[in-house]
This record gives C-alpha cells, structure tokens and sequence, in this order.
C-alpha cells in the first residue's frame, strides 16, 4: 500500500519540478492556431504522448532496467542518447531542467545512491540530465515496474499539457478532465509499440509539432519556456 | 566497413521485417541494383577540386561544373540516377568527403523518386566526411515516396568542430494528383541521420519514421493538410549557428499558410536545424532557399543566385 501511496505522489502534477513553466509547444500552437479547441487539443496531446513515447519513453524504459540491474554507464548512455535527439534550445531546457529538480527533489526526501552519481555527474557537466533517465532510477527504487514507470511518465506528459492549456486557451477543468481521459486509453498501445526498440531506433515524425518548437524561441508574448 | 555490411546492417533493420520477399524480377541487391558513389573533394593548387570519383550504375556523377555565379570557386556535382527512380531491391552507398579547407555542392538531378513495389524495399547508406575548414552543401532534391513504396535510408554524418555542412532531407508526400491513396500512401519511409565530431563524439542523431497505417499523419501537429515537408541540417560552430538563427525569421501565419517554417538548435553546440511544411514542394523549396542563403552567407561570406527558371 506504501508503495502505491508513493507512486502516486511522485505522478502528482503538483510535484515541484518546475514542470508549471513548460507548455510542450502548446503555446506556440494556440497562437497560430493549431489547437483552438477541447477537440484539435485532444489530437494534439494524442501527438505529444505518441511522440513522448517513442522517443523518452523508450529512453526511459532503458533507464529503467539499467537501474534495476545496477548498471551506472546505461544509465549515462540512456541520458546522452535521448538528448542527442533532442531538437531546440527549449526542448533542451524542459528535459535537462526538469530532471535536474526532480532528482534534487527526490534525493531531498529519500537516498538513491545512483540518482545521487548522476546528480553529481550533471553538477559536474559529464552528463545532461535528462527528465526521463532520473525519473527511472527514482521510480525502479521505490518499486516500480518499468510498466508502472512508463505509465506514470505518459500521465506526467498530459497532465502537464492539459494544466497549460487551462492558462492558454477557453478550456474549463471539466473538458480537460474528459481529454486527459480519452488520451490515455492510448498508453498501452504506445507502451507496446516501444517496449522492445533500442535507442538508436528512437524516432520521431511531426513537421508542424516541429515548425511550433521553434516558432516559440522567436515570439515576444510568452507565458511558458517551450 | 566493407558495402556489403553496411548494406546488411541496414538489411536486419526492425521496419523492414515485413517486407523480405524477393521481387518476381531480378533479385534484391542483384547485379545492376546495387549503386555505389563516391565523391572526393579537396584543395588541388589554391581551388576545391573533386579528386576522386568512383561510380557504379545506376548513380552516376560525370564530372564537378563550377557554374555557381556567386560562388565560383565552389565545384558542383549533380547525383544522376540512370534507373529512372528507385525500384524494389535497390541497394545505394554515397560517400561524400571534403577534405580540409575545401567546399562543395552535391545535389540531385532531378526528385528521387521512390516506385511502388510488391516486393522486397530499397535501401540507401550515405557516408559525408568534412574535414577542418571545409564547407559542403549536401542539398538533394524531393524524395517522392509512391504508395506502395519502402525506403530506408542512414546517413551518417562526420563534422570537423570548425566546419560547416548543410544537408537536406526534402519529402513530398506521393504524386499527390495523381491517385486518391497517394498522399502518405507509403509503406515504409524510415531516414535516420547521425552527427559524430572526427574523435567519434556523437553530437547528434534523428530519425524520421512513417509506417503505413500508424501514425496521425492529418492531426494538426503532423501535416496540418500539408504535403510537403523539410529538415535541413546545418552542422556549424556556434558562432555562427547564432548569427544564423538572429537572421532567419519564423514563417508561421495563422490562417491557411501555404508554408511554415523556423529553426531550431540543435543538441551538443552541433548547430541548428531548420524544420519547414507546405503545400506544395516549391513552396517548402522556397524555405530552405532562404535558410541556404543565409547560411552561405554567414559560413562562407557567399550568397545564394536566384533559382534557375527551369527548377
């Protein structure tokens, strides 16, 4: 039962992470008009959590295992291969900034002894730092599974969208319950269709998601960092 | 690595599982389907030449022209494909190298035009070297991917830290007049590129993967109804990358735009990256000709002639 507790107290979107400042290109796509409404924001979340997937997720998933069996370099090399392919300063910024928090946050309440290495590894500029590599070792210590980890991070990412577009766009917290909803029926799918791939197999396919990433480093009204 | 194992690792690829039959006609990287190029380019008595040039059909170079009025000193060389297209069980390797301080361009001749197949798929390997100082401008023209068509292609990529390359991935989406499944009617399109600096530092790697049937291709995040689409990559020292990116405004209206585009930087210090969409392939074209200028024009203090009328 501790375990669950747990679980579901580092999944809460209100975990002080930082992840409020992020919009995951959501502010670029109110502004020119790609999400306008609970519907086109529902198919952009579809987007983010099947790109989220395939790309963090699979990072994640290795750095899970890697966690589980004690192995330091696949956590590293988890971490330098999931920036590696990270386009955009912004995109950049979410992932490393992010996941430095979190583990200063965790290693706060709880020790991890190799969430603690790769701390001071990212201090010390040897490796990036990225959000989903830290969640993975936090989350393989406190019990668990890479299914229940790769879950807990695809509700991070839409819960994270969702409370953004609360601020970005005429939503209420009733539609944006019903789109979190509908958005996840997807995860086992994304799970599956990732579990097996490699880091080299992390791909990617959104032109127009693309284009918003880097019209955001170039507009002058901003409320978020991406 | 020998070609023919660079040719299996991409053979053992996961995308390609289903799509292991042998044609009804010549057999998969059979005599005749396997293409080989490659292209050297260096400083022969104070001016870029191409050196070395090895070439097996059906890719074909005949020779560099040096036909760029604004920059004449730069050796041009336009990939040939004598096939007409790329069929089931083609088998390409480019290798491109400019050694130190020497530039080039390598384009294409005409859209490299992916054919619909019932068997096997088709695969190229690319290799681009460029040494200290050197400037290479790898801009080939559309891939027309036909429904019904499997590609796979790997490009990878060494950089020396103080040289600049411009390499364009351009797709349009199928002759998209021609039939009403056209339009991303394609099996497979799956193009990974991979950035290393000459000590084997990976700097940067991506991969565009479009399978038939997955994927949300008209969600507004994806195509947003376009069909054409661009990723240039412009491997170059941060200082330069950042006048770069002050000079190249966003291209994002609201409405119908016919094209979008930004640029965006990339992971590493490894430069920047230019992500463009649009309606038709001369309006995605046009982006990146604009992207190119600068580009040329912040590396190499050259910029970009207009485009010939008959492009």
């Amino acid at each position: 039962m501790v375990r669950l507790a747990r679980l579901l107290q580092f999944s809460d979107s209100t975990l002080p992470v930082g992840s409020f400042a992020f919009s995951n290109g959501l502010e670029s796509a109110t502004q020119t008009g790609v999400v306008s409404d609970a519907e086109s924001l529902l198919r952009y979340v579809e987007v983010i959590l099947s790109q989220a997937a395939r790309a963090d997720g699979v990072a994640l998933l290795h750095a899970h295992r890697a966690a589980l069996a004690g192995n330091y370099d696949g956590i590293l090399d988890a971490d330098a291969e999931l920036l590696c392919r990270r386009v955009g300063e912004e995109q950049q910024l979410m992932l490393t900034r992010i996941g430095r928090k979190f583990a200063e946050l965790v290693l706060k309440i709880e020790p991890v002894p190799m969430l603690e290495r790769w701390l001071t590894d990212i201090k010390a500029g040897a490796t990036p730092g990225c959000y989903p590599v830290g969640q993975a070792m936090a989350l393989a210590h406190l019990g668990a599974d890479e299914v229940e980890a790769f879950v807990m991070h695809q509700y991070g990412i839409a819960s994270m969208l969702l409370s953004a577009a609360l601020r970005l766009m005429r939503i209420d917290h009733l539609d944006t319950q019903r789109i979190l909803f509908i958005a996840q029926q997807r995860v086992q799918d994304d799970y599956a269709a990732v579990r097996d791939l490699s880091l080299d197999e992390i791909a990617s396919f959104a032109p127009v998601f693309d284009v918003l990433v880097a019209h955001h480093t170039t507009t002058h009204l901003r409320l978020f960092m991406n | 690595m020998t070609l023919h194992d660079q040719l299996a690792r991409l053979d053992a690829a996961r995308e390609l599982r289903g799509f292991q039959t042998q044609p009804a006609q010549m057999r998969a990287a059979g005599p005749g389907k396997v293409g080989e190029l490659r292209l050297g380019f260096s400083m022969r008595h104070g001016r870029s030449v191409l050196h070395d040039l090895y070439r097996v059909a059906p890719l074909l170079v005949q020779q560099a022209l040096y036909w760029d009025e604004a920059m004449p000193e730069l050796p041009i060389c336009a990939i040939i494909s004598v096939g007409g297209g790329v069929l089931q069980g083609d088998r390409y390797h480019i290798a491109i190298s400019v050694e130190e301080g020497a530039c080039a361009q390598v384009t294409s001749q005409s859209a490299n035009r992916i054919h619909w197949m019932d068997a096997n798929y088709a695969s190229q390997h690319q290799v681009v070297t460029v040494g200290p100082g050197a400037y290479l401008e790898y801009l080939p023209d559309f891939t027309i991917p036909y429904r019904g068509s499997r590609f796979i292609n790997r490009t990878e990529i060494t950089v020396a830290p103080d040289a600049t390359l411009l390499y364009g991935e351009m797709v349009l989406a199928g002759r998209k007049h021609h039939h009403a499944e056209e339009r991303f009617g394609l099996d497979l399109l799956s193009m990974a590129v991979s950035v290393r600096r000459p000590d084997g530092r990976k700097i940067f790697a991506e991969k565009l993967l479009i399978e038939k049937g997955v994927g949300m291709i008209d969600h507004p995040a994806v195509m947003r109804g376009f069909d054409a689409f661009a990723n240039i990559l412009c491997v170059t020292p941060p200082e330069i990358a950042a006048r770069i990116k002050e000079r190249f405004g966003t291209n994002f209206e609201t409405g119908a735009p016919r094209a979008i585009s930004g640029v965006s930087r990339l992971p590493n210090g490894a430069g920047l990256m230019l992500r463009a969409a649009g309606t038709e392939s001369y309006d995605v074209r046009q982006e990146v000709r604009r992207f190119w200028r600068i580009v040329r024009e912040e590396a190499r203090g050259r910029t970009l002639p207009p485009e010939f009328l008959t492009r």
